[in-house]
């Protein structure tokens, strides 16, 4: 043992400028909010500011560099600074009883800390911030329905983004929390953007309070937390990552015997994480959260926001990997684990018959992060129970952490270019729409042809109104095509690598060590299977087969900015192979191991027997030809079966796609099973997963009934009883006298009353002063 | 600069008293109509001395005025003390100073009255109203400055007077029977915290057994409170002072304490009151005068009997654990928007009975920071009520949605105040509910679910009622029958500007509690140590 969960905590001394990262983004939103109440209107300001989009995307390029910088010198760990605290939040006493009676000072401070869990989100937030900002562009500024609102988007989506770095780079689990409900207000603004719409104003009432209820138990997490670290903080902050990682600390309170109540608060703190990913049981939020405009679905709900449950769990890890606190916390890592599992299972279900874009991708990302969940829950329960100085257990426990912070990676990319490339479609469905509208109706309702497009009833996101535009948005089906390929996990792209190590981590746990992860093992595994079905029918839907509508017909690529993020973010998701070879997974899980040490071809070569030959255990290599079975050939040819198809006559997709669309029509043709698959749509089960799964309706009913109807029932026993009966009946009834004699003196005018008071004093007075 | 310039304190309460009584007296002399002409003037003369009062208050804060480094001061140690013999017979001072107690709801006094009377720019009857508004922080300010116990008691039933005014002069339809409920029920309480007080004076040992510098000539005992305070620590320091009085005393005066705060069930006359009030009357309830029963329990019973307060910490807790969840709940249960901000106010007076009852310096330092973060959001809270009545004649939720798109401004505002309320992060009313937490769960366990509980109804009942005000309102929700046909407007510049100064200071001291919370904290410690002889 000894040096190895040291190196894990190695972390880097941040320069306390680096606060800029976050002060930016930060600075900026009242700067656009000004601007845009100051300026909208004008043609300056809308077409060459884009209504604070060109004011947005500086800053967030700014805060990239400053980022890359940072993650630069950490990787090279070039320049050390000793301070890393940037002010001091709270300084208070505390006072201990006990054999010595004493009061020791604390505070909570605010400072920045950088170490190998950090990099990689820092990275993923800041660039996708400034990619969903170019995107955002394009997406917002062309729809005249978003004219004059703008401004409002901006500042509130660079508002989100110095939440989420904040929070990345904060230096203690009370400013993780803080940026996180930072980060929760913004994301319920932007929710309801398109405030007159009531389903928009329910969705971010209920995106906030469902948040709520996990945040509630994290509070209660933090303040146990600190109660615990409380005695070897002296002087400083118990909260900080410094204080709670420190083994001498973990050591200490291991042997008061206080493991057991250190769980507790870590799983109370879970149940925040639980929240805000969105995990079983508090997921009900997120499909609902889609109402925001799809630029926020893109970054909050897919992309960063909803990681930061995954960020605060993989922080725990070296509180998981010390040795003080070994083989203490597996029940809290099997529950995890289970959420992860349970959740992965039930959204694929859910996704399965959805027909809305954005939807679909909802819950896949539910389902995703879920899997993240599963893999943290595998290598913390590693990392908690082995020794990590018996080979090889440091090398499982890192790459097992490893694989789930590179599925977090490969999961943000991809789906925020999902996300976006939804967008895409939506956006040019829309205005396909609109012109066609526009053409017919030229003659008799020129005026109000434009006046609010969302309200006709023509339902642009539905995947029922696509089909076909596979040829028409080249570059779009190109992105949802890679990105899908992540997500499903086709080997060798992006979400492959990781989604594997997932697997094989869950079930390691479960064969060698803990038969209690068989549940969530075999959950993720038939889930992978799902994934490829689910993935494919939306592709499918989408992209293949004959238009479904006239609109779809008329589809094609025609805003600016949009593809920009799209074609950066292809190669980014492709690009898993890259990060495999350079050992990405070691990296993420371990500082020891460097980026790049090898050498690409040996890292690819290395990956790939690990993979696909796997020397040591034959279990894990059936497990992934079982897996790349599932979700390569099944699930997708499934998906094809029931929704594939050619295109039109003369329509052809990029060659890349083309392959898939014949194969789809041709397996469509075939093995059509679509009259069983309506039976299945039309059982109950089917209804239940419309439905999905009752989950929001037995909720609403237990908001409404029994929450609504206690406090409805107490604010009228508050009324009748406490007030009514208790003070209106008993006393003031009986006071009726002395009510009477002051309504005598009431004359009502305030002069009189004044006099009295005046006369009355000095009467006291002269009367005091006679005494005297 | 000005180093020794302790009267301060005294011409800090005796400007505005003077001056309002002045303004007063002339706007009772004159005719109808000359008083409609001299309203601007006494609104700018009002406005004039309260922001004098506000610039001398923040420049003591600063020490530029006294040299004073707040962080410094121990319990029972008092800057700009100015003591006058008043009543030598009984024992009577003219007795006023500050210490991290006091000074910051002193400040925050000073600073509400200029932010109300610019919220309430436009009330009717201006002649009477601004200068009432002054008069009510004069009395305010007396009630934190005097360290005379029969001071404190008149400053106490004094402040009922303009706030009785106010209800019954300016408030809404109900507003006579508000007025009285109001008056009768926190002066029924008063008198029996007066009857403590007096009790406690006459079974105190009188100046034969204890040398006192200002016992009364007849009387032979003090209401000089820094005398008591010593007199009461050093019996406290080898048993208990009033043994067999000190239960029944420690009562007494909490009972018209808790009834200001007000604690759940005592808490009726509040709503009430606050329906009925002028925006301006709740303003200056909600934000300063909820908390002299607060400041009373820490200056009084806290300081005199810590035995007592140990022996009541449970029950205090209960008080304060109902008033948190309960006033939570029936919240959830409102339909008028300014009933639910006011019984929000009890919800988190709650907060400041656990802080009490913690019974650790960090939790009392929360409460003393509930205290001041309270005063500045609730009065926010309040203008956005009065706001929402101006503007739509109406108080119910619902009656009015959409506001986003008609009134940006008041909605802005109005989701600030509810988010601050809610306990958001980087406002300040995060830093008090948290550093509550550390200590409540230390102290109570598993009791801390029911905090837990509350916090999460919050968000509830703000988030709903934001939903149907401030969303919505697209087709089929219309604004009330009387707007139809008028435009509907926001609120005005003068509201805006009272708007952004309260949501200025809500995130300052959000983000950088330490300016106010450092001082509280640092004087919690020495209390601490005092009553209860930590090392």
């Amino acid at each position: 043992m000894g040096s190895s969960y040291d190196e894990v905590k190695n972390a880097l001394d941040v320069p306390s400028e680096f606060v800029f990262i976050i002060l930016l983004p930060m600075l900026a939103f009242p700067l656009i909010l000004y601007l845009g109440m100051k300026f909208n209107g004008q043609k300056f300001w809308k077409e060459n500011l884009k209504e604070g989009g060109l004011v947005a995307l500086p800053v967030m390029a700014a805060s990239l560099v400053l980022s890359l910088v940072l993650i630069r010198r950490f990787i090279n760990e070039t320049s050390v600074s000793d301070t890393s605290t940037v002010f001091s939040w709270a300084n208070f006493a505390w006072f201990t009883e006990g054999a010595t009676t004493e009061i020791s000072l604390y505070s909570l401070n605010f400072g920045l800390y950088v170490d190998h869990v950090t990099v990689m989100l820092l990275f993923v937030a800041s660039f996708l911030c400034l990619l969903i900002n170019i995107f955002s562009i394009g997406y917002m500024n062309t729809d005249e329905v978003n004219d004059n609102k703008n401004h409002r988007f901006y500042a509130e989506f660079v508002l989100f983004c110095s939440g989420m770095l904040g929070m990345v780079l904060s230096d203690s689990f009370l400013w993780l929390f803080i940026f996180w409900e930072l980060m929760g207000l913004c994301s319920y603004l932007l929710i309801g953007f398109y405030y007159d719409k009531p389903s928009a104003a329910y969705a971010a009432k209920k995106a906030f309070l469902t948040t709520r209820v996990g945040d509630v138990f994290l509070v209660i997490g933090l303040a146990m937390l600190w109660n615990l670290f409380q005695p070897y903080a002296s002087g400083g902050d118990a909260l900080a990552f410094a204080t709670v990682f420190d083994h001498s600390n973990l050591q200490m309170l291991a042997d008061a015997g206080k493991q057991g109540a250190l769980q507790l608060a870590l799983g109370f703190m879970f149940i925040g994480a639980v929240g805000k990913s969105a995990q079983f049981p508090l997921h009900v939020w997120l499909p609902d959260a889609m109402e925001g405009p799809t630029p926020v679905s893109a970054l909050i709900h897919a992309a960063t926001m909803v990681n930061a449950g995954l960020y605060l769990v993989a922080r725990m890890f070296p509180i998981f990997g010390d040795s003080a606190m070994m083989g203490e916390f597996s029940d809290l890592a099997f529950i995890i684990a289970l959420v992860g599992g349970i959740t992965a299972c039930m959204a694929a279900l859910i996704a399965f018959v959805q027909m809305d874009l954005k939807k679909v991708l909802a819950y896949s990302t539910m389902s995703q992060l879920a899997y993240i969940f599963t893999g943290l829950g595998a290598a913390l329960w590693l990392a908690n129970s082995l020794d990590w100085g018996e080979y090889p257990n440091k090398g499982i426990v890192v790459v097992a952490f490893g694989a789930a912070l590179f599925h977090l990676f490969n999961h943000a990319m991809a789906k925020g270019m999902l996300f976006m490339a939804s967008g895409s479609v939506i956006h040019e469905m829309h205005h396909a729409h609109h012109d066609l509208h526009h053409h017919h109706h030229d003659d008799d309702h020129h005026d109000d042809h434009g006046d609010d497009h969302h309200d006709d009833h023509f339902d642009a996101q539905s995947m029922a109104n696509m089909g076909g535009l596979a040829s028409r948005l080249p570059i779009t089906a190109t992105a949802m095509f890679v990105g899908s390929a992540s997500i499903i996990g086709i080997p060798l792209i992006g979400g492959f690598w990781s989604k594997e190590g997932i697997i094989a981590n869950t079930w390691r746990v479960a064969v060698e060590h803990d038969p209690r992860f068989y549940i969530p093992a075999f959950l993720v595994l038939i889930t992978a299977g799902m994934t490829g079905f689910y993935m494919s029918r939306m592709w499918f839907m989408t992209f293949a087969g004959k238009p479904k509508t006239e609109v779809a017909e008329k589809v094609h690529e025609q805003t600016p900015w949009i593809p920009i993020p799209l074609l950066v973010l292809i190669p980014m998701s492709l690009a898993g192979i890259v990060f495999a070879s350079l050992k990405s997974t070691y990296f993420l899980g371990y500082k020891g191991y460097k980026l790049g040490e090898d050498g690409l071809l040996e890292g690819f070569l290395y990956e790939m027997d690990h993979i696909f030959v796997n020397p040591g255990t034959n279990y894990l290599l059936v497990l992934t030809y079982i897996a790349i079975f599932l979700s390569m050939v099944l699930g997708p040819c499934a998906a094809m079966a029931l929704h594939g198809g050619r295109l039109d006559e003369g329509q052809k997709a990029k060659p890349w796609m083309q392959w898939a669309v014949t194969l789809s029509g041709k397996l469509n043709d075939k093995y059509s099973f679509a009259g069983w698959a309506e039976k299945m749509s039309e059982s109950s089960f089917g209804e239940a997963l419309r439905q999905r799964l009752y989950f929001d309706k037995y909720y609403d009913m237990a908001m409404m009934k029994i929450v609504a109807g206690f406090s409805n029932l107490s604010a009228s026993f508050d009324k009748n009883v406490v007030d009514g009966f208790a003070i209106k009946t008993i006393i003031e009834k009986g006071g009726q006298d002395s009510s009477r004699i002051i309504r005598s003196i009431t004359t009502g005018s305030a002069r009189d009353y004044i006099m009295m008071v005046a006369v009355g004093t000095l009467a006291i007075a002269i009367l005091l002063w006679g005494v005297n | 600069m000005l180093d020794d310039f302790d009267v301060i304190t005294l011409i800090l309460l005796l400007f505005p008293f003077l001056m309002s009584i002045v303004m007063l007296t002339i706007t009772g002399m004159v005719s109808e109509s000359s008083r409609r002409k001299l309203a601007p003037v006494w609104r700018m003369v009002s406005l004039g001395v309260s922001m004098a009062l506000f610039i001398v208050a923040s420049m003591m804060f600063t020490g530029q005025i006294g040299g004073v480094d707040w962080t410094g001061i121990g319990f029972n140690e008092y800057e700009f003390l100015y003591q006058y013999e008043w009543i030598s017979s009984l024992g009577i001072t003219w007795q006023v100073g500050l210490d991290a107690l006091s000074f910051p709801m002193v400040w925050l006094t000073t600073f509400l009255l200029p932010v109300t009377i610019i919220a309430t720019w436009d009330e009717k009857k201006g002649a009477v109203y601004h200068p009432l508004i002054l008069l009510m922080g004069a009395t305010l300010l007396g009630v934190f400055v005097s360290l005379d116990l029969f001071m404190f008691y008149i400053f106490w039933e004094l402040t009922l007077i303009p706030m009785f005014f106010l209800i019954l002069k300016w408030g809404g339809k109900d507003r006579k029977y508000a007025s009285q409920k109001f008056f009768i029920y926190t002066f029924t309480a008063s008198v029996i915290m007066l009857l403590g007080l007096i009790t406690m004076y006459f079974s105190m040992p009188s100046n034969t057994e204890i040398a006192m510098d200002n016992a009364g000539e007849y009387t032979g005992r003090t209401f000089d409170l820094l005398e008591i305070t010593s007199i009461a620590q050093s019996v406290n320091a080898g048993g208990i002072w009033l043994e067999n009085l000190h239960l029944i005393i420690f009562a007494m005066l909490m009972i018209g304490f808790l009834v200001k705060l007000p604690a759940a069930p005592f808490h009726t006359w509040l709503p009430d009151a606050h329906v009925q009030a002028p925006t301006g009357g709740s303003m200056l309830l909600a934000g300063v005068m909820l908390k002299m029963g607060a400041y009373g329990m820490f200056r009084i019973p806290a300081t005199l009997f810590p035995h007592a307060l140990e022996h009541f910490q449970f029950i205090l807790m209960l008080f304060g654990f109902v008033s948190l969840v309960y006033g939570a709940i029936v919240c959830l249960g409102q339909t008028n928007l300014k009933k639910m901000v006011a019984y929000s106010s009890v919800s988190h007076m709650g907060v400041i009975l656990l802080g009490i009852a913690s019974m650790q310096p960090i939790g009392w330092a929360a409460a003393l920071f509930m205290m001041f973060a309270h005063g500045i959001i609730s009065p926010m809270l309040f203008a956005v009520c009065g706001a929402f009545k101006h503007h739509y004649h109406s108080m119910e939720i619902g009656a009015m949605r959409g506001m986003a798109k008609h009134s940006p401004w008041l909605a802005t505002s109005m989701m600030f105040g509810w988010m601050a309320s809610l306990g958001l992060p980087l406002l300040a009313g995060f830093v008090a509910e948290f550093l509550l937490l550390i200590a409540y769960w230390h102290e109570f366990g598993w009791w801390i679910l029911g905090p837990g509980l509350a916090l999460a109804i919050t968000a509830a009942y703000y988030l709903w009622s934001m939903q149907r005000t401030i969303f919505e309102g697209g087709e089929e929700t219309q604004p009330p029958k009387e707007m139809e046909g008028k435009p509907i407007p926001d609120i005005s510049d003068m509201e805006k500007v009272a708007m952004l100064i309260l949501a200025g200071f809500t995130i300052l001291f959000g983000i950088f509690p330490a300016i106010a919370l450092d001082m509280m904290s640092d004087w919690t410690v020495t209390m601490f140590q005092t009553l209860f002889g930590g090392a």
